[in-house]
């Protein structure tokens, strides 16, 4: 049975499994199974090695629970149960909800990592299946060095961000009509949180009321009844729980108003909104004053009002938590954004910033250091190329005048004999060096062979290479040998080497031979093999004379 | 129509040096100067033949000018009827490479009577030729009709060695023509030139090195008178090794490991702690390894 140290969390009784009765149980860090009246478990999955279960939905008439695990195998239990069959699926169903989770990320990461790996790199993938799947090599091994290369990436990644909130997410929690005159919000996590970092005046109703009061449920019905979520917010001195937020938010507003920004650079009490009327662009008349406004522009206002309001606290919530980090004082304002900006604007950053504004680069007058002249004193060596200084030959003056008498001689009598240019002896000893095989053909002949030997034989010539190149590579990053498990490497790689030339190496080198090619393609990596066993061979040699 | 084809540029470049050919007369008396232009006029007839929108041009690369053989400044294509001398073609050829024949053949022959027999200037003066190859592709490129194409390459003969004082020149005629994406060959008559193989290399042309000179024409035909998208089709020589090993400036010799001047770029093959070319003082500090590993010895030896 279960051992002795683990803790059965859930047992249920009447769980059929492949046809046959018995009990589940569910332990602390693994899932069993046992058949009716035996001891011991025939099924049992650690929680870590299951990737996700499902369920048969309702209407079915079996009600069953399917385990899906990583290798991709599934089980499945039947609740046979009469009276509580769903009650117990449901029961074994939530606490496995619960219990995966938990065990789910350490394996996965892993695994998962690995599987990445090997499909991000094809010719990792080909080196796995050619060592780890035919057996040259463990998986171990093959892993050992690549991933303790990746476990310093995670480390960076873990640190995650804020993730900031949507300006719009009131808007999207669209709601559906329910059929009959009602409507249906939804509302997700995210939304709630989104509702209280932006408005913390809800977050503190909300923690008064709920659960005392009213049920979550009852709560957020009332908030999206209430005016206060409405567009037009006509405050009626009403019993709304969310009275106070409105009169709170006005207050806030004001106060945000009323700091004004403290950016010297900019100026907003200039910038004011006259029209003429509406769509009729700015007047120079003078503003109007409230009482004058009409109704339309009153609930404009009250509007605009509200967006700006919401703009401010949506980006109030990135700063403040920034604030919150920094500071050590915790409570901040709601003048969060303004906060930032006065310590910004100092005196000595104000005046660069005019400086900045004021001033171009390209526009002054050159006043760059003189750099270093270079100094050469015998320049004409850079004429010279680099033919070595050959003793020409030394035409005396009497052979210049003698050639020269005799060309012009021959050119003034010059007539060109177009049909004589060639006889064909010489034009065939011509071609015949021009030919294939030729005098001139020489150098041809060696830049054939990538095109002697098959595209499928290169690529398995690659792909050997490849496998050669790791095992050797582990093969001599054993040396020098220092430490018992390094001698037992050596030794197992040296094994691992011979296994390798005998599974794959000479298979492909008779299929090289069956197939005529007598360029020897596999000398190089023969001698590469050949190399590591001679020095095996000396290193154990050694070994045994100092054991004795 | 004419204006669907890419035009193709050829520029030859000879190296018409009297003093070397002059040599060679008298050494080799079978391959003459002479043939070097039946052979040159072959393949330019050749190369004309081959499409009609084909250019060509030839430069003759003296040892004291470098003078355009064709086309020639006051003649102008289709014009034929200016010369009584010249009354169309006598062998029943296309009426221009007659022309362009007895153009060629005027020119060198006043080119060669105009050498004058001066000592120091015995070299070929191929950079300046090449310049003037590159000047004259890039103003034919500016004629061309809008939407027109046009593919250059030179081909440069050449016979004397290597000047050495035209090395600085010479590479700014390479790059030059790398970036205007023109392929410069090398047909080599006599001892192998280092600069072009270099340019060959850096441009994507042919080099090649003629072993039998009496078949010129033959290589000629054969190797370079296909333009570089034939090229990729057919089956030509390798690609020469070339040695790009620089040559220190104080010994001239050629290094694999040296030192750089880190202020002036020069080369040398020993450490010297001042720089001759641009007097800068350098130190190498010795390595403090080796004295501390001196300290620990001597204790417990």
């Amino acid at each position: 049975m279960a051992t002795s140290s683990e803790e059965v969390l859930l047992v249920v009784k009447r769980v059929r499994q492949k046809k046959q009765d018995g009990a589940l149980y569910l332990m602390a860090e693994r899932v069993a199974w046992a058949p009716e009246g035996k001891d011991r478990f025939s099924v049992s999955h650690l929680y870590a090695d299951i990737r996700c279960q499902k369920i048969s939905p309702d209407g079915k008439s079996k009600i069953q629970l399917q385990l899906v695990l990583h290798t991709g195998e599934t089980t499945n239990f039947h609740f046979t149960s009469e009276s509580s069959a769903v009650k117990d699926r449901d029961a074994a169903k939530d606490l496995l909800q619960q219990l995966l989770p938990k065990f789910k990320r350490k394996a996965n990461k892993e695994l998962e990592e690995k599987n990445r790996m090997l499909q991000e790199d094809p010719l990792l993938f080909q080196l796995y299946k050619d060592l780890v799947v035919s057996q040259v090599i463990s998986a171990e091994e093959f892993w050992a060095n690549r991933v303790s290369m990746n476990s310093v990436d995670h480390s960076l990644i873990n640190s995650k961000q804020e993730v900031g909130i949507s300006a719009a997410f009131l808007a999207d929690v669209r709601p559906q009509t329910d059929g009959c005159n009602g409507l249906r919000y939804n509302l997700t996590s995210d939304i709630i949180e989104s509702i209280f970092r932006t408005y913390p005046a809800v977050k503190q109703k909300y923690g008064e009321n709920v659960p005392h009061n009213l049920t979550e449920k009852e709560f957020w019905t009332r908030f999206f009844q209430s005016h206060y979520f409405h567009r037009d917010r006509i405050s009626t001195g009403s019993q709304d729980l969310f009275a106070e937020c409105g009169k709170l938010d006005e207050q806030g507003l004001k106060s945000m108003v009323g700091q004004g920004v403290r950016n010297s650079m900019v100026d907003l009490t200039s910038l004011e909104d006259k029209s003429l009327d509406e769509g009729y662009g700015i007047s120079s008349g003078p503003s109007t004053s409230s009482h004058n406004k009409t109704l339309k522009e009153n609930s404009n206002a009250a509007i605009i009002k509200r967006f700006n309001h919401h703009s401010a606290m949506v980006l109030a919530t990135g700063l403040r938590k920034q604030d919150a980090q920094n500071e050590q004082n915790g409570e901040t304002s709601s003048t969060d954004g303004n906060s930032k900006d006065s310590d910004f604007f100092q005196p000595s950053v104000k005046k660069v910033k005019l400086q900045e504004a004021i001033e171009y680069a390209d526009l002054e007058q050159e006043n760059g250091r003189k750099p270093v002249a270079l100094n050469l004193k015998k320049s004409d060596r850079y004429s010279h190329g680099p033919t070595p200084v050959q003793c020409q030959q030394y035409a005396t003056s009497q052979d210049i005048i003698n050639s020269v008498n005799c060309i012009r001689h021959e050119i003034a009598d010059y007539t060109p004999r177009l049909t004589q240019v060639l006889s064909s002896s010489t034009a065939s000893t011509a071609i015949a060096a021009l030919s294939p095989g030729g005098v001139l053909m020489q150098g041809g002949t060696q830049q054939a062979i990538n095109q002697m030997v098959p595209n499928d034989a290169q690529c398995e010539l690659k792909h050997l290479y490849v496998a050669a190149g790791e095992l050797l590579r582990h093969f001599w990053s054993c040396f020098p040998v220092n430490t018992p498990f390094l001698e037992e490497k050596v030794v197992k790689m040296r094994s691992n080497l011979e296994r390798f030339q005998v599974t794959k190496l000479c298979p492909f080198q008779e299929k090289m031979q069956r197939q005529y090619l007598s360029t020897n393609l596999t000398g190089h990596l023969e001698e590469m093999l050949q190399t590591a066993y001679n020095k095996f061979h000396v290193w154990q040699t050694r070994r045994m004379l100092r054991k004795t | 129509m004419a204006s669907d084809d890419e035009l193709s540029l050829l520029v030859i470049v000879v190296d018409v040096n009297p003093i070397w050919w002059g040599q060679q007369a008298q050494r080799e008396p079978e391959f003459t100067l002479s043939k070097c232009m039946d052979s040159v006029m072959v393949m330019s007839n050749a190369h004309l033949v081959m499409t009609r929108s084909n250019k060509l041009a030839i430069i003759a690369s003296h040892c004291q000018e470098s003078h355009f053989l064709y086309p020639n400044k006051h003649w102008k294509a289709g014009d034929f009827a200016g010369d009584e001398s010249s009354c169309g073609s006598r062998d029943g050829k296309y009426e221009l490479l007659t022309v362009g024949n007895d153009l060629i053949t005027e020119e060198i022959k006043n080119l060669m009577e105009r050498t004058e027999v001066r000592g120091q200037q015995t070299e070929t003066l191929l950079a300046g030729s090449l310049a003037k190859a590159l000047c004259y592709i890039h103003r034919v490129t500016k004629e061309l009709e809008a939407g027109q194409e046009m593919k250059s390459r030179i081909l440069v003969i050449k016979a004397a060695d290597d000047s050495a004082l035209q090395y600085m020149n010479f590479m700014n005629v390479i790059f030059a023509a790398q970036k205007q994406s023109i392929l410069i060959d090398a047909c080599v008559l006599d001892a192998d030139s280092g600069l072009l193989q270099q340019a060959s290399d850096i441009t994507g042309g042919l080099y090649l090195k003629v072993p039998q000179k009496i078949a010129l024409a033959q290589y000629l035909l054969w190797v370079f008178l296909p333009d570089s998208d034939q090229r990729s089709q057919l089956v030509l020589p390798p690609p020469v090794h070339v040695d790009y090993r620089a040559a220190c400036f104080c010994h001239r010799n050629l290094i694999e490991i040296g030192y750089v001047c880190s202020v002036c770029l020069s080369i040398f093959c020993n450490f010297s702690p001042i720089c001759t070319t641009c007097e800068t003082a350098f130190k190498i500090a010795l390595p403090h390894a080796m004295k501390a590993k001196k300290k620990k010895l001597k204790p417990t030896t």
